[in-house]
């Protein structure tokens, strides 16, 4: 491989510095994006059994490629952004009770939540779209599966759990993302950013346990 | 104000080598006026007997300048990295726990070989190449005072690694080079001569053990003794770098 420098080599030619950025980027593009769109499509349930089944669930699995964009868009990117979260994971030396400070246990919690995620994924995913393969009253009445299934107490936590854990880690890489790419630099900016990506997470949860709720109803 | 105590109760961890196990060991002394760490450490190196009277060899440490610009005497104080020398005795909750630096291996008791951090400065390239040993014809480079002023901030470190032994994401089996030598690219890269390096100390810290391995953690801005703005000199290192990956992926200039 051409290089114009002894050290160019040390650049975008390195598969560290690539694929930690491109872990940065995928969290929000299009994982994070994702999130938002689906606890934003979900809060529909607000709107009653028919509209969400007819509306949300059939136009969208009415759509045209929808296989290729489930595996490319959504599939594909979580998975890189999960495996590699769990290498980045692996060096952590977190000292939470020594240094008790806010973006410590930020730093902490980052990396609980991403295996809390994954694992609540699987569950999720799994009982969702997979199943729904080969089950097909569960595509066909999906406001009525989730409506049973959040009914059970210990499901409806585990969503709870599952869902404020995935609003904390999007607010807080948003956050970190800002510092990776360059952002933010000033400690004031980073501070304000925060808050900001904080006020973002608030409203999102929100919306995410008014889909919850709306199962409910 | 707290009551002044008549002794001051030390817990020490000791080692007697690299490889042997660590143990405890506790010491009183009289209360003396105006004592900070080091200066406790020397009176008990004169008398190196602990609480119950047993006769020990003298505690190792390292220490040099008695006021905090060399960064040399840097421990686990109650809990919590800092040079010893700033470290007065009676702003200290007692018994005052004393451990050696963590992540960084022990030599003897207190004594870390903190080597670690010299190699990450010579990793990221932390100097400036002389501009020629003979005149140039030149005057010396200008710098306008309000950089002068966000530089200087930087120029202040002294390698005590106070900031790496709170790093999550530094210690044994880590490649990550630490806040202190990320902290010297930015001041480095940022001098009129030094900044003619700065591709290549961008490429540094684009590598493995890089910039990429910082969690955001920003423990080191918290305990810093010099109140160096290490989180922000990486947050500018994360716009350097980015800027740097596109001249290399487009083209420079």
């Amino acid at each position: 491989m051409p290089t114009t420098g002894r050290t160019m080599t040390a650049s975008i030619g390195n598969r560290h510095f690539v694929l930690r950025r491109l872990h940065s980027l995928l969290g929000l593009l299009p994982v994070g994006a994702f999130l938002i769109f689906h606890l934003w499509e979900n809060s529909q349930s607000r709107f009653g059994a028919e509209h969400y089944n007819r509306e949300v669930v059939e136009a969208l699995q009415g759509l045209n490629y929808l296989v290729p964009i489930e595996l490319l868009v959504i599939a594909l990117p979580l998975l890189l952004h999960a495996v590699i979260g769990l290498a980045i994971t692996r060096e952590m030396r977190a000292e939470p009770i020594r240094y008790r400070y806010a973006r410590n246990w930020a730093y902490w919690l980052q990396r609980l939540s991403g295996v809390v995620i994954l694992l609540f994924l699987l569950l999720h995913v799994g009982m969702t779209r997979i199943q729904g393969l080969w089950t097909p009253a569960i595509r066909d009445d999906l406001y009525g599966y989730m409506q049973t299934l959040l009914s059970n107490p210990g499901f409806f936590a585990l969503y709870l759990v599952g869902l404020l854990a995935s609003v904390f880690h999007l607010a807080n890489g948003l956050s970190t993302m800002a510092i990776v790419w360059g952002l933010t630099t000033s400690a004031a900016a980073q501070r304000r950013f925060a808050w900001a990506c904080a006020g973002f997470g608030v409203l999102l949860a929100a919306l995410g346990v008014h889909g919850m709720l709306g199962f409910l109803s | 104000m707290r009551e002044t105590p008549s002794t001051i109760e030390l817990r020490i961890r000791r080692q007697d080598g690299p490889d042997t196990p660590p143990y405890w060991e506790t010491f009183v002394l009289p209360h003396a006026p105006d004592h900070n760490v080091v200066s406790v450490l020397m009176a008990l190196r004169e008398h190196p007997l602990t609480h119950d009277g047993r006769r020990v060899d003298p505690v190792c440490w390292d220490h040099n300048c008695m006021e905090e610009v060399c960064g040399s005497c840097a421990m686990l104080i109650n809990g919590v990295p800092r040079p010893a020398c700033s470290a007065l005795i009676d702003q200290l909750e007692q018994p005052i726990v004393l451990e050696p630096l963590p992540k960084f291996p022990v030599v003897r008791d207190l004594l870390v070989d903190r080597s670690a951090i010299d190699a990450g400065l010579r990793k990221v390239h932390a100097w400036i190449e002389i501009d020629g040993a003979w005149d140039t014809h030149e005057p010396p480079p200008r710098i306008a005072p309000q950089q002068w002023a966000a530089d200087y901030l930087y120029s202040r470190c002294m390698s005590c690694g106070c900031c790496m032994a709170a790093c999550p994401q530094f210690g044994a089996g880590a490649d990550f080079v630490g806040p202190a030598p990320l902290a010297q690219v930015r001041l480095m890269n940022a001098h009129p001569t030094g900044r003619h390096d700065k591709t290549e100390r961008l490429h540094a810290i684009m590598a493995e053990g890089g910039l990429s391995d910082c969690g955001n953690a920003q423990n080191c801005v918290r305990v810093c003794p010099k109140a160096i703005p290490l989180t922000t000199a990486i947050g500018e290192l994360g716009r350097q770098t980015t800027i740097q990956a596109l001249k290399d992926l487009f083209g420079s200039s």
